[in-house]
């Protein structure tokens, strides 16, 4: 500031002004485009959540809805439960199991869409551009049919009288149908079968412009193929992984039909908890609350793997 | 010392298999800086990459200090490669980029840290050790691919046409380092390039390939002033080749005589040919101007034109017989005229072919 008082010209003070006036009509400008980018994030995303969020602090009303007068119950009532005779609060771990449950499921879902999709990402990587398109669109293929209907046809395969079954008894492998639907292992099938493609997509364009030089680099440089897989493709295509792995660990949190169909309702996760409380269950504080408290379990885990992501990368340097 | 013994690679099957060498024999002595000269498609890169162990020979061994190590994985072998590209892992620092090869050797963290020390001193990057590489020139990238490839002491090094990315200037200054280089550690190079006057200021020796076969290997000056084959002759410089009539064989000399001249006692690349035309390669910068009537003129044709270059003129001539040859004069002719070419004839050679 000294420097500006000490100009004796007041043609330069006349130039500041100038500047400073641009500078302004600048920002103006610049809010004003901004305005729909903000609309829309605050119309689609702050909106609902707020929403969620006071619901959350209401009362239950009979018929659904809420009544409008505030209450931690449905926060209370996601750890303890009201004894109905003498009102006091006894712990109950049934939703925390079924948050459990859905952790569960959702990071096994993480993994074995990891070890499906990083070879089927890294073999398309490797064929000739030309080729690619084809594979990619192989992969996305099943999009084009709605999440129902393939978790449907899923459902034909691996029920008693499905495929699977009818084609071992033929074989003569089981003399009985094997119980597959309704267990954990069809929801983690399910749930692998659906999200794939979120893991094989990022890892993909992680490795689109992977040159394969680099490969024979490595091995000149008298690293074995496992060496080379650990030291060069893999931290090449760690981004890839990461995203792979949020965009599928996030939405198998909240998974909804998946485990609906093939858990027939009795393997309830956290989506499900959260759907029952808006239909049947009649409770949308309560489901407002579990609602946000995955989202905060979300949050935290993210922000925790962001700042473990940081420190490894200074570290290396 | 590197023996290539009857190396033959194909690659494909049936009718669409390429022959990209075919018998090829080479002795690469140890501690020398070795070129394979040739053109694009020739084989150069096959055969390194034979040598590198990124390829397995069809036919043939390869032997290394008499070891075999022709069926041997790369990373078995004690050679190192400069890649074209130079292949930098660009998720690693410039020092850790240097220090894989030892790393992967499992060598003791002091001494790695040393050798990346020694050889950032070495290519002169001390200051860039934590940089990122892809934050690094093209120049400063090709120093730290040859860091890399020399910092686990390989007994050789394959260099596939290094200087080919970088532009005039840095390519006179990499290519004097790298005689630098080759002669500090006193490793086998074995140096991949397509660029014939690169190679003669390189080399201790070179190799001169064509389709997949080599046809000449010597030193520079033999390749230069003695070349065997009419492919050899064109392709290092711009020697003129022009026919002559053998008469017969004195001793190791071969009597050659052209149109009505006199006969001229000449080196030759093969003592088998049969009396009649032969091809004898002529320099550009050995042949003197004289008067067409004169008894010094071994050769008559008429100017057609002539460009100056600064250092004298490049004369285009045209023989009786139609060929079209280059001199290289101080005071050019004018066109049209008709002119004597004179040559000391230790100059002269015939070529095999
Ligand atoms: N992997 C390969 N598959 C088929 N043909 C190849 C392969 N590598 C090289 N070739 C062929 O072998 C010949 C020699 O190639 P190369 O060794 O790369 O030549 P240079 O390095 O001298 O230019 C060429 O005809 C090339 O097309
Ligand atoms: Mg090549």
């Amino acid at each position: 500031m000294a420097d500006i008082v000490q100009q004796p010209a007041t043609g330069s003070q006349n130039l500041q002004q100038a500047v400073q006036a641009r500078a302004k009509a600048k920002r103006r400008v610049r809010l004003f485009l901004l305005l729909p980018a903000l609309g829309i994030i605050g119309i689609f995303g702050l909106a609902p959540l707020s929403i969620a969020l006071i619901y959350s602090f209401l009362e239950p009303g009979t018929y659904g809805g809420v009544e409008w007068s505030f209450s931690t119950d449905a926060y209370v009532q996601f750890l303890f439960e009201r004894d109905i005779f003498d009102d006091t609060l006894g712990f109950n771990s049934a939703y925390l199991q079924i948050f459990g449950r859905s952790f569960g499921l959702a990071i096994l879902t993480m993994c074995g869409t990891l070890m499906l999709g990083f070879p089927v990402a890294y073999f398309i990587a490797a064929r000739p551009p030309e080729q690619r398109n084809a594979w990619l669109f192989a992969i996305t293929l099943p999009f084009w049919t709605n999440l129902l209907i393939r978790t449907y046809s899923m459902l034909l395969i691996v029920r008693d009288e499905g495929f699977i079954n009818l084609a071992l008894m033929k074989l003569g492998v089981i003399g009985a149908p094997m119980q597959m639907l309704y267990t954990d292992g069809a929801v983690l099938a399910g749930l692998v079968y659906s999200y794939l493609p979120f893991m094989i997509l990022p890892i993909y364009a992680s490795l689109e412009k992977f040159d394969f030089a680099l490969l024979e680099a490595g091995h000149d440089l008298y690293a074995s193929r496992i060496q080379v897989f650990r030291h060069i493709i893999i931290p090449i295509s760690r981004p890839g992984i990461v995203a792979g792995c949020a965009l599928v660990l996030i939405p198998a949190l909240g998974a909804y039909i998946t485990p609906e169909l093939l858990g027939g309702g009795k393997k309830l996760m956290i989506g499900n908890l959260i759907a029952m409380q808006f239909g049947s269950g009649r409770n949308w504080p309560f489901g407002s609350a579990a609602a946000l408290i995955l989202m905060a379990v979300v949050l935290i885990a993210l922000l925790l793997s962001l700042r473990a992501g940081a420190e490894k990368e200074n570290r290396h340097g | 010392m590197i023996d290539v013994r009857h190396v033959t690679k194909k690659f494909g099957e049936g009718a669409t298999a390429v022959m990209a060498l075919e018998d090829v024999s080479l002795i690469i002595p140890e501690g020398s800086f070795f070129t394979l000269l040739g053109p694009s498609g020739c084989g150069k890169t096959t055969l390194l990459r034979l040598i590198a162990g990124f390829e397995l020979p069809s036919e043939g061994e390869i032997r290394l200090d008499g070891d075999s190590i022709g069926h041997l994985p790369p990373h078995k072998r004690p050679v190192n490669t400069v890649f074209q590209n130079y292949a930098l892992f660009p998720h690693m620092s410039v020092a850790r980029n240097i220090g894989f090869g030892l790393e992967m050797l499992k060598r003791p963290k002091t001494e790695i840290a040393a050798t990346i020390e020694e050889m950032l001193d070495l290519v002169q990057l001390g200051a860039f050790a934590a940089r990122r590489v892809d934050q690094l020139s093209g120049g400063q990238q090709q120093r730290v691919a040859l860091a890399r490839a020399l910092a686990p002491r390989p007994k050789v090094l394959l260099l596939d046409e290094p200087l080919s990315a970088l532009d005039l200037k840095l390519r006179k200054g990499m290519q004097s380092e790298l005689k630098r280089l080759q002669a500090e550690t006193g490793i086998t190079f074995v140096f991949v390039t397509h660029d014939q006057s690169e190679a003669l200021a390189m080399s201790d020796q070179i190799a001169v390939m064509s389709a997949g076969a080599v046809q000449q290997v010597g030193t520079p000056e033999d390749i230069y002033t003695a070349p065997q084959s009419r492919f050899v002759a064109d392709f290092i410089g711009d020697t003129n080749i022009v026919t002559g009539e053998l008469l017969g064989y004195d001793g190791p000399m071969a009597q050659i005589r052209f149109g009505e001249g006199r006969s001229l006692s000449v080196k030759t690349a093969s003592a088998t040919l049969v009396p009649g035309p032969v091809h004898v390669a002529l320099r550009p910068e050995t042949i003197t101007i004289c008067d067409a009537a004169s008894d010094a003129a071994l050769l008559i044709g008429t100017v057609r034109d002539a460009t100056y270059f600064g250092a004298g003129s490049q004369m285009s001539i045209r023989l009786e017989d139609g060929t079209e040859i280059q001199a290289q004069v101080d005071r050019p002719s004018p066109a049209g005229t008709l002119v004597g070419l004179n040559c000391d004839s230790a100059m002269l050679q015939v070529l095999a072919d």
